[in-house]
């Protein structure tokens, strides 16, 4: 048999790997600052790996039908595809292991992609009938139209500014210009900033989840292997928009040493910023990205069209 | 399979391990009880260090923390909850109240030990147990899970119709569905 | 006999034969129809694109008949989806009354379409458009008279179309001398600038009205929704196409030989148009709590995206147009008979009373929900692809606001996407619907077999390309560069559908075997009352539903942009009118010494005048 086909199959292995371990470490990292930001002691960083293998291992008695299997299948397919599609290294160091479907999509192609698992999640979490997972839903999405724009304005200030929408033709632009996207464009890269803590779900965005307020939102049906299954997924997702920013805005990472550098530092905005908020209401947090951060990705956009 | 054994040891070890490290708690704070949680829970004694965390729904917790007296009212509710989380499940009873019904003793509808009703794995006595006491509870239920002695669940499964008797004699208006797993 | 007759006599005869038919059983009239749609569909497969013309000379003006390879792809649609949704009306008609009358319209729609598509000069296109208008009217007043004032509006708006477009064709005959449309297209850079834009202006309204584009849409979401729904799977599907069927030929073939350059401006106010068309109308979907009027705005909305992606004109453009027209023509086909399946078995489409579905009519939902992934634009269905095109069309020719209001109005598409299965379909179970069954196999079968067409296209979009490219040379855009399954735009950007769509059916595979077949021998059901609500015992008459107000943050949040409905101008524009008009009335007093003054008032100002006047 052709052995470039093991190959590959070997690198998708490897992709998933990386995302999961690297996704769950990150989860566990964030329990930790935000407990030491709390000044307390906290959990220990591999925590989460703990709790993932213990969801694997409960026993799952229920369903309430089909789509309660499948909302967490949609889920999982929705970030481990957006994960094949994504350069995970960009290309001037050795990236041969993580190319997988990498010049076969791009970034229209992810932004759909990545919306797929939240609404089959959503799909799930309504054939459980539960009220709090159906009022979740109805927020989260109602949310996602509010951060979309502001991060639709960001990529659009800079596809046109590299003339591509391919997301390793960004990472060639920058590495051409010897530049990151976030010097050449900051109005850009602010709004997708101000996007990101949307879409990382952290305080005070976090009204889908809402805890103390609606049980566990989506997920409050959903025990056991399910559960596993979505925090599995969310694990990768998190890795998957990191990896993400940092490609078409910080120039890629030529090793993994850089990748963990700039995806942590990346990550610490949302979190930190999430520690010491409070909770917005759904229209509040609509509103907030149709306010300021659009302002900026228009700015973005003019900036691109008019000066460059 | 001849390590068939074997295999299925190392793979209850990892499971007991990551159980033991993993413990989701849905308290149910009913009487004064509640009030320690908070503390227990927040920067002062901060539990999550041992990776105990709360959880909103019984169908994602493990360990269901009943804090303080139990109203028949309530009972049921304590039962419902209990019911509708998924094995391996523990119980932790808080306070003498669960034990022998505490200050409660002689009054007409609180009962006064959880262990018929529900089975209990760990209780924590005092009136009211400090944080302190809490957590040794809880690291005393991470021992039971460690060495695979917390089965208050499989109990509760064999001994059904003797829980499902008690519940019954104290619980007027019975409407609960069946036990389904 | 020739083949393009041969199709209009037997949809013709099909509509008399169907009223007659209503004498003997009701039923046979729906099967009439179903069999000459069907057949007609047969003689349309088998006939090859762009043959047979067929000349009528009467008098001094030549009629023409024939097939190009823009209208066969237009006309494979028609037929297609009909020739579906005619199965399907043979059940969901069942037991209602005046079938004749309904079913001698419905193949008369048909007819009408397939007339006008097949019209090469504009007397034939008018006269068939007409026949659609009237028959289509006829099936909106269907439902009885409480229903006439929304016909009245679609009269009203129609009639503004089809003078619109008889104006239009009355100064083409007096300029160039001929009513054929080829002749139109050589000889538009003859003429002189004003005429240009007069012509294009006027074209322009007549089909933006059928395509629902932005002031002239209002009659468009009513329409749709109080039909019967096996109708409106034609009429937003098909129906609402010739509008984009004309617009291509104006947009794309006129507007390309003019030598004025403003006509750029009207393409851009018409792409504008379309994509705040898309915002509004989505966002009234949003708001609906009914299942039929959500859908009729959506398709509003969806018809925006088409009309965006004509306007801009460029080949990636044009052709994510076409590709996304025949999409909804497909999965709105669908979506309009999952609801009416719903109606039929259960009475209502209210969204808020519906729920749980989902366990009762299983091959309805897997439909709908095919076809909602496609209309989300959610690969790897066939939406994707449309979708796909149109961004990279936009931000490829600098619309880079443009991109940002169809991006806007696509992701709110999701809030009634979800909403719609929620609805209908998830949810707490009611015992109202507890015998509820799955609607018989005639009407599930049409709808599967759309669905499953979806996620072909999904997969090898080349198979819709080639008729599109063929379209797109003949209407004038040079050869256009198509793919089997890999999508490209000019800056060199590509997606490969194929390796998309193995990737979600492996991982999916995977998760599916391990979550939904090793998994649930494991799990029994339980219903939807026994969930997490703290511990209390939900009552079998205790309503757990969330389906109220469902969206009502985001209501709120959008709440300054839904204050004013086009209806509240076009209320406005009427009182106005009747004011002028009531002036005007007091001129007319009654009394006959106010009528001398006024002769001898003229009479002063011609003595006054009459100088400036006469010399």
């Amino acid at each position: 048999m052709d052995n470039s086909i093991w190959i590959s199959i070997l690198g998708f292995l490897a992709t998933i790997t990386l995302a999961f371990v690297v996704g769950v470490f990150y989860g566990g990292l964030v329990r930790k600052v935000t407990a030491r930001i709390q000044n307390r002691v906290g959990p220990p960083f591999y925590q989460n790996f703990f709790d993932i293998v213990k969801l694997y291992s409960k026993t799952t008695a229920i369903n309430h039908g089909w789509m309660q299997h499948l909302g967490p299948a949609f889920a999982i397919t929705a970030s481990v595809t957006s994960l094949m599609f994504i350069p995970i290294l960009n290309g001037q160091g050795d990236m041969m292991w993580f190319e997988n479907l990498n010049f076969k999509g791009d970034l229209i192609f992810l932004l759909y992609m990545m919306v797929f698992g939240s609404l089959g999640m959503a799909l799930g979490a309504g054939q459980t009938g539960n009220p709090y997972s159906a009022i979740g839903v109805s927020r989260g999405l109602s949310q996602m139209v509010g951060y979309e724009i502001p991060w639709v304005l960001a990529l659009v200030a800079i596809m046109m500014q590299a003339e591509t929408t391919s997301i390793t033709g960004l990472i060639d632009y920058q590495n051409a210009n010897d530049t990151w996207m976030m010097f050449e464009s900051p109005l850009a890269f602010i709004a997708g900033l101000l996007a990101m803590l949307g879409m990382f779900h952290y305080a005070p965005f976090d009204v889908p989840f809402a805890p103390a307020e609606l049980a566990s939102g989506p997920a409050s049906e959903f025990g056991g292997k399910y559960l596993a299954l979505m925090m599995t997924s969310g694990a990768i997702m998190a890795f998957v928009k990191l990896v993400l920013f940092v490609d078409i805005f910080m120039g890629g990472a030529s090793n993994l040493v850089m990748l963990l550098v700039k995806t942590f530092l990346l990550y610490m905005v949302p979190v930190l910023y999430g520690v010491v908020s409070p909770r917005y209401r759904t229209e509040q947090s609509i509103r907030y990205f149709w306010g300021w951060p659009t302002a900026i990705g228009v700015l973005g956009v003019l900036y691109v069209v008019f000066i460059r | 399979m001849p390590n068939d054994k074997k295999s299925q040891k190392i793979v209850d070890i990892i499971q007991n391990a990551a159980r033991k490290h993993s413990l989701f708690v849905l308290a149910y704070g009913t009487g004064c009880g509640a009030i320690e949680i908070p503390p227990t829970m927040t920067s002062r004694y901060d539990a999550e260090r041992f990776g105990i965390r709360g959880m909103a729904t019984p169908r994602q917790a493990d360990v269901l923390l009943v804090t303080g007296y139990l109203a028949t009212k309530t009972l049921k509710r304590v039962i419902r909850a209990y019911e509708q989380m998924q094995d391996p499940k523990y119980v932790i009873g808080f306070g003498s109240c669960t034990i022998n019904g505490g200050m409660y003793w002689d009054s007409y509808n609180t009962i006064k030990l959880l262990d018929k009703y529900i089975p209990v794995d760990v209780y924590i006595n005092g009136c009211m147990p400090r944080p302190e006491a809490v957590i040794e509870g809880f690291i005393e239920l991470q021992g039971l899970i460690k060495d695979g002695k917390a089965n208050g669940a499989t109990k509760y499964k064999e001994n059904i119709d003797w829980y499902r008797a008690n519940q019954k004699k104290v619980i007027k208006n019975w409407n609960m569905p069946d036990y389904n797993w | 006999m020739n083949s393009l007759l041969l199709i209009i006599l037997i949809l013709l005869g099909g509509a008399v034969l169907a009223y007659l038919a209503k004498r003997i059983t009701p039923m046979l009239s729906s099967i009439v129809s179903f069999l000459a749609i069907s057949s007609a569909t047969a003689v349309f497969f088998t006939m090859t694109s762009s043959t047979d013309i067929v000349e009528v000379n009467i008098r001094n003006f030549t009629l023409e008949f024939g097939l190009n390879a823009y209208s066969w792809l237009f006309g494979a649609m028609v037929m297609g989806v009909s020739a579906l949704v005619s199965l399907y009306n043979i059940a969901y008609m069942k037991g209602k009354d005046r079938l004749g009358y309904f079913n001698s319209n419905f193949t008369l729609v048909v007819m009408a379409m397939m007339g006008i598509l097949f019209s090469n000069d504009w007397i034939s296109f008018f006269i068939f458009w007409e026949i659609m208008t009237w028959s289509s009217f006829l099936i909106i007043v269907y439902n009885g008279i409480e229903e006439g004032k929304i016909g009245t509006k679609y009269m009203i708006f129609s009639a503004v179309g089809g003078y619109a477009m008889l104006m239009a064709i009355v100064i083409t005959n007096s300029q160039i001398n001929s009513f054929l449309i080829s002749d139109l297209i050589s000889s538009f850079a003859g003429l002189d600038m004003g005429m240009q834009s007069l012509l294009g202006l006027l074209f322009m309204i007549a089909f933006s009205v059928k395509a629902a584009v932005m002031p002239l849409h209002v009659w468009a979401p009513r329409a749709y929704s109080d039909s019967p729904m096996s109708f409106t799977a034609i009429f937003s599907g098909l129906l609402s196409k010739m509008g984009v069927f004309g617009l291509g030929i104006v947009l794309i073939s006129v507007f390309a030989k003019s030598t004025n350059s403003n006509i750029i401006v009207y393409t851009e106010i018409l792409a504008w148009l379309g994509a705040i068309t898309g915002v509004m109308a989505t966002f009234y979907a949003v708001i609906q709590t009914d299942a039929k009027r959500l859908l009729a705005y959506s398709s509003v909305a969806q018809l925006g995206y088409i009309v965006v992606g004509l306007a801009i004109g460029t080949k990636l453009s044009v052709m994510a147009a076409i590709f996304m027209a025949v999409m909804h023509a497909i999965f709105k086909g669908t979506l309009f008979m999952a609801v009416g399946a719903v109606e039929r078995q259960t009475g209502t489409t209210d969204m808020t009373k519906l729920g749980a579905l989902v366990r009762k009519m299983p091959w309805t939902f897997v439909a709908a929900l095919m076809s909602i992934i496609a209309l989300a634009g959610i690969p790897p269905l066939g939406g994707f692809i449309g979708k796909w095109m149109l961004y990279e069309s936009l931000i490829t020719s600098d619309h880079y606001f443009l991109i940002v209001m169809t991006f806007l109005s696509s992701t709110a598409a999701f809030l009634y996407s979800y909403r719609f299965l929620f609805g209908i379909f998830l949810g707490q179970e009611e015992k109202e619907f507890e015998n509820v069954k799955e609607a018989p196999a005639t009407m599930v079968i049409p709808m599967m077999i759309l669905a499953a067409s979806l996620f072909f296209f999904g997969m090898f979009p080349g198979y819709l390309f080639e008729p599109i490219a063929n379209s797109m040379e003949f209407l004038g855009m040079g050869q256009v560069d198509w793919s089997m399954t890999v999508l490209s735009n000019q800056w060199g950007d590509q997606v490969d559908t194929l390796s998309i769509v193995n990737s979600i059916i492996t991982i999916f595979g995977i998760a599916f075997i391990f979550l939904g077949l090793k998994n649930r021998k494991k799990t029994r059901y339980v219903t939807t009352k026994d969930i997490h609500t703290g511990g209390e015992i939900p009552t079998e008459n205790e309503n757990l539903t969330y389906a109220v107000d469902f969206y009502k943050p985001f209501e709120r949040a959008i709440e300054p942009a839904m204050r004013r409905k086009m209806d509240f101008y076009y209320n406005k524009f009427g009182n106005g009118l009747e004011s002028l008009f009531e002036f005007v009335r007091r001129i007319y007093t009654g009394n006959g010494q106010t009528y001398a003054l006024y002769v001898i008032i003229f009479l002063v100002i011609l003595i006054l005048f009459s100088e400036q006047i006469f010399l």
